[in-house]
């Protein structure tokens, strides 16, 4: 032994140190694998807590913010840069229009001086012409208007005319549509009562099924109590039978074990060995406990008759009249299970 | 990184914040499973060792060198020897002590007790601190569970004073504990896996040294009856 001890140690020495090191090497990194293990768990609720409401919708500019917010200084300007140079646009625009504007101005202005001109021919030429021709002038100006007063009454007359023929037009359109609105109707409210009707034919045929569905149930119904009735008389006048049945075979089958028990008493009876010359008719009572085939298990003294002699003598008897007789019935064994024997003294 | 910090506080804070049970339990758990461990390793290398050497032995044997020089050799290097050198050593030992002349039956039956002798101890030897593994692997479990059961117990009566009770007072409690079911569990399953490894291997290695045994005392008798 001492020499196993001795190997035994030289060669837990050089195994051992590093055992014992590689084993808390094993649980350092278990325990930090805990550690790393709850950090992973822990953290990434965390940065979504974060992102969700603040960093989400801005994260993509949240890191070019800064940037962005020198470029809004700028852009900024940009816009009104952009407003200025369409105001100088409009503004070369009108002026354009004011030059064709003064143009015909002008050209206006020219009939005006015209009209001298002609006075000043007229003078040179010879008075009575001029005057003429300013009657003319005025004649022809005043058929002018008259004309120009004519051709509007006409043309207010031709326009009443069309505002007339239009609105007749418009008229007779709205009446149309109204017509057409209305047959519509007529035929909707048509179509309408057509419907209700097939409803209400439909309904009608629908409740007459359904009555007639209710009546084929109750007729059903009826039908299956009337069997019901039948099968339970059927099943009363069944059981009833039965009943009697049993009741037969019961008696039958009492009488059969009175008819064993009376043979087992008699067959006890016939083996006691009766002591002599005891007074009056002693009665002893015992307890049989039976085995299937005849057997006796136990016996047991339930009421002693006072006489011991007597007792040990029935006692005796018993033992010796195994195998008691019993049916052959072995359903009927349950009966005679347990036996109660009694023996009166005289008989 | 600050996060990370609150975390460990977290996880050594419900070790801390545990009841003084649980962390006995605990605290059984951490020294079981660090002695198991230990044990591990060493018979992880013990038995390594013991198969190389075997395997060395039994190759140099079967080569047909002569008995004499083996026993020799095996005799110088006796605290570096296997363990079927050193069953072959005290086997042809016992059997060398004897005077030539002496009976046959008897020579044999010295030197096979001599190696059985042998035997029972390289095998105790390879069989030392396992059922330490086994009992670890078996009991911690339960162990763990214990001072679950107790800290959850703990958790709920404490649970009983506080009139609205929510998940928030008793989670904490319930993972404190539940720490020692998982310690327990850490323990117990490199146990059981190493305890049934080693126990193949032994006996793996105690067939080939019974089967050795036979060989050699086969090879002895012949040599003493010639």
């Amino acid at each position: 032994m001492k020499t196993g001890k001795s190997q035994n140690a030289a060669e837990k020495e050089p195994g051992s140190l590093p055992a014992a090191a590689l084993a808390v090497l094993v649980h350092l990194v278990f325990i930090g694998l805990l550690i790393f293990g709850f950090h992973w768990k822990e953290t990434p609720p965390e940065g979504m807590m974060v992102e969700l409401w603040q960093d989400l919708p801005v994260q993509p500019v949240v890191q070019p913010q800064p940037p962005v917010k020198s470029t809004p200084q700028p852009a900024p300007p940009p816009p009104p840069k952009q407003p200025p140079k369409p105001a100088p646009e409009p503004k070369p625009e009108p002026e354009p229009k004011a030059e064709p504007k003064t143009a015909p101005k002008p050209e206006p202005v020219k009939p005006q001086p015209a009209p001298p001109k002609r006075p000043d021919i007229e003078i040179k030429d010879k008075e009575a012409k001029a005057k003429a021709d300013a009657k003319r002038v005025q004649r022809e100006r005043e058929e002018q208007k008259k004309r120009e007063i004519e051709e509007q009454k006409r043309r207010e007359q031709e326009e009443q005319r069309k505002r007339q023929e239009e609105e007749q037009k418009k008229r007779e359109q709205e009446e149309q549509k109204r017509r057409e609105e209305e047959a519509l109707k007529k035929r909707q409210e048509e179509e309408q009562k057509q419907r209700e009707r097939e409803e209400q034919k439909k309904r009608e045929q629908e409740e007459q099924k359904k009555r007639e569905q209710e009546e084929q149930k109750r007729r059903e119904q009826e039908a299956q109590r009337k069997r019901e009735q039948e099968e339970k008389a059927r099943q009363a006048a069944q059981q009833a039978a039965a009943a009697a049945a049993a009741a037969a075979a019961r008696t039958q089958v009492e009488s059969e074990i009175g008819k064993y028990i009376a043979m087992i008493k008699a067959k006890i009876r016939s083996r006691v060995v009766m002591p002599p010359d005891l007074p009056g008719n002693p009665k002893v009572e015992f307890d049989v406990t039976l085995l299937p085939g005849g057997d006796i298990l136990d016996v047991r003294l339930r009421r002693s008759s006072g006489y011991p002699a007597f007792d040990s003598a029935v006692e005796r008897a018993i033992h010796l009249s195994k195998p008691l007789p019993l049916p052959s019935d072995p359903a009927l064994f349950n009966r005679f299970r347990n036996l109660d024997v009694t023996v009166h003294y005289l008989e | 990184m600050n996060t990370t910090v609150t975390e460990d506080l977290s996880l050594f804070y419900l070790i801390s914040s545990a009841s003084v049970f649980v962390q006995l339990v605990m605290l059984l758990l951490l020294l079981a499973s660090l002695l198991s461990w230990w044990y591990i390793f060493r018979k992880l290398f013990v038995l390594r060792d013991a198969i190389r050497q075997s395997d060395e032995f039994e190759d140099y044997f079967w080569r047909g060198v002569d008995l004499n020089t083996l026993y020799q050799r095996a005799t110088t290097s006796r605290y570096t020897a296997g363990s079927m050198e050193r069953i072959f050593i005290s086997g042809f030992g016992e059997f060398s002590k004897h005077p030539p002349g002496t009976d046959v039956d008897m020579i044999m039956e010295s030197t096979r007790r001599a190696m059985q002798a042998t035997y029972q101890r390289e095998m105790d030897r390879l069989e030392t601190h396992l059922s330490f593994l086994a009992t670890v692997g078996s009991v911690s479990p339960y162990i763990g569970l214990l001072g679950t059961v107790w800290g959850i117990m703990n958790s709920f009566r404490s649970l009983s004073s506080i009139s609205q009770a929510t998940i928030a007072h008793v989670a904490p409690g319930i993972a404190e504990a539940l720490i020692a079911t998982a310690m327990g569990l850490f323990a117990a399953i490199p146990a059981v896996i190493a305890y049934n490894r080693f126990v193949s291997d032994t006996e793996k290695l105690a067939t080939r040294f019974e089967s050795f045994m036979e060989e050699l005392s086969n090879i002895l008798q012949r040599r003493a009856s010639h």
